[in-house]
């Protein structure tokens, strides 16, 4: 069939996928250009992950933050992880940051650098320890519960963790109060069978938005205690500890590009229909 | 024998140090032989890494050394990239015992590696939205039933969406809680029993894939 034989649907049908690509990048620059704000609701998973770390932090519990998403995944899981670290430092908990993302390094560097007032307040190896990297995953998680120094003797920059003032009675998952883990894959789940069931240290999930459905069934059960879902748990997360920032404005993308993608759908069907109307 | 010592070896460590871990887990709690084991897991899992990179450049010597067509060109900027990463690394953790104090590595990662990362992962999204219009159609009455589920999940998680009608987060998330839950929580426990099974199966031997063994054999 000829170009000028079809229809105004089958040709919407068969429009290069280019010119999407150019309709989603216009949209997107839009809320950048002009900020468009919608009141955003709290899920209930990233109110019982605020409110769980308000509950269960006393001033001194040394708690972990394990970093496992990488830097493609700085726009939506690391204003929820930054949110978080503000939360601690503000409950006066004592922070262990490690990681089992291979630039764990970038993502620790870029956490100070947005929680730099916070960090500003806190002493290295007093108050927070940045331990580096962890390879093979679950056998590590593992062997953090039952020693932290069998993995890590020093910390990143190879003091001896005895003479870390906060990691001298600090060596095993009970020592720890809970652990927030910063996720784009199954990092947690090693958390939930290495320190949650065994040990009962609470954990809780900051994923990329895919991770939602994943780790729904462990929150509904209980055994997360929170979960923060993509840029919009950010948005929510930011909004609870009242510092409205980069997720709350990325929220203005999230509202053109969901839109368009609606669109998209309908448009594609109302064609879909139309032309198999036609061929009957 | 050397066959004996591929297979039936490996069977037999893997059987002892997977017995070792469920008496562990289920009965004793923490043990220093299981601690042990796992230490050693972690110092394989490093010495692994750096067989990787070696197996990485040798293929890629192998590309350069036979001009292997449109793709060793490529081989020589892995090397590259690979040589100057490596070095002012290690360049950074001898002088200052960390390599992010060098300022080409730091650079490599801050620049170029950070911006590349982000925008492979942006990407995914213009394919979604392509894809949507041209995957999402209502075909028959599952995938319309999955169509409106989905676009109730997708305004749910933009706020727009209970600007253009309060009931849209409602809708979106009673289809979470009662459809997506129950089906993720179904899929997770067969998966789990799959997962023992694949277990007693690979501790029998008969799970070859476990072993890097092709199956026939």
């Amino acid at each position: 069939m000829s170009e000028e034989e079809l229809t105004f649907w089958e040709k919407l049908a068969r429009i290069d996928r280019r010119v999407f690509y150019w309709i989603l990048f216009i949209g997107l620059m839009i809320p950048f250009i002009r900020p468009i704000m919608f009141p955003i609701s709290i899920s209930p998973s990233t109110r019982d992950l605020y409110e769980g770390i308000k509950e269960m932090v006393e001033p001194g519990d040394v708690v972990v933050m394990n970093i496992a998403f990488g830097v493609s995944a700085w726009p939506e899981c690391m204003p929820a992880f930054v949110s978080c670290a503000k939360l601690f430092i503000r409950e006066g908990a004592k922070i262990i940051i490690w990681g089992s993302y291979y630039d764990v390094d970038l993502t620790y560097e870029e956490l100070l650098r947005r929680a730099k007032e916070d960090f500003a307040k806190l002493k290295y190896g007093e108050d927070y320890v940045y331990l580096g990297y962890y390879p093979n995953m679950e056998a590590s998680v593992a062997q953090l519960g039952s020693s932290i120094r069998s993995i890590f003797s020093t910390d990143k920059y190879g003091t001896p963790l005895d003479e870390l003032p906060m990691m001298k009675n600090v060596d095993k998952a009970t020592d720890i109060k809970l652990v927030v883990s910063g996720d784009t894959g199954d990092c947690c789940d090693y958390y939930i069978r290495q320190w949650r069931i065994p040990y009962g240290v609470p954990v809780a999930e900051i994923g990329i938005a895919m991770l939602g459905s994943s780790y729904m069934p462990f929150y509904k059960s209980g055994v997360l205690f929170g979960m923060s879902v993509g840029v919009r748990g950010g948005a929510e997360l930011e909004k609870l500890i009242g510092e409205p920032g980069e997720a709350t404005i990325r929220m203005g993308a999230i509202n053109i590009s969901h839109i368009l993608v609606i669109i998209a759908v309908v448009l594609a069907n109302i064609g879909y229909f139309a032309s198999r109307g036609k061929r009957r | 024998m050397a066959e004996v010592l591929r297979r039936e070896v490996v069977y037999l460590i893997t059987a002892i140090i997977t017995i070792l871990m469920f008496i562990e887990f289920f009965f004793i709690g923490t043990w220093n032989v299981a601690e042990e084991l796992r230490t050693w897991a972690t110092i394989i899992a490093n010495i692994s890494i750096a067989l990787g990179a070696v197996r990485l450049l040798s293929e890629h010597a192998k590309n350069i050394q036979r001009r292997r067509a449109g793709v060793w060109p490529f081989s020589i900027w892995l090397w590259i990239i690979f040589l100057v990463t490596l070095l002012s690394g290690l360049a950074g953790y001898v002088i200052k015992q960390d390599a992010m104090t060098n300022p080409l590595y730091n650079w490599l990662f801050t620049w170029p590696y950070t911006s590349l990362g982000q925008t492979l992962y942006a990407i995914t999204g213009f394919y979604i939205f392509s894809a949507a219009y041209r995957a999402f159609r209502a075909r028959n009455i599952d995938a319309a039933l999955l169509l409106i589920a989905g676009c109730f999940v997708i305004l749910t998680n933009a706020p727009i969406g209970g600007v253009i009608w309060s009931g849209i987060p409602v809708i979106g998330r009673w289809f979470l809680d009662y459809g997506q839950v129950p089906g993720m929580r179904c899929f997770l426990i067969v998966a789990a029993f799959g997962m023992l099974a694949y277990g007693f199966r690979a501790l029998l031997g008969r799970e070859r894939g476990f072993y890097g063994e092709v199956a026939g054999e």
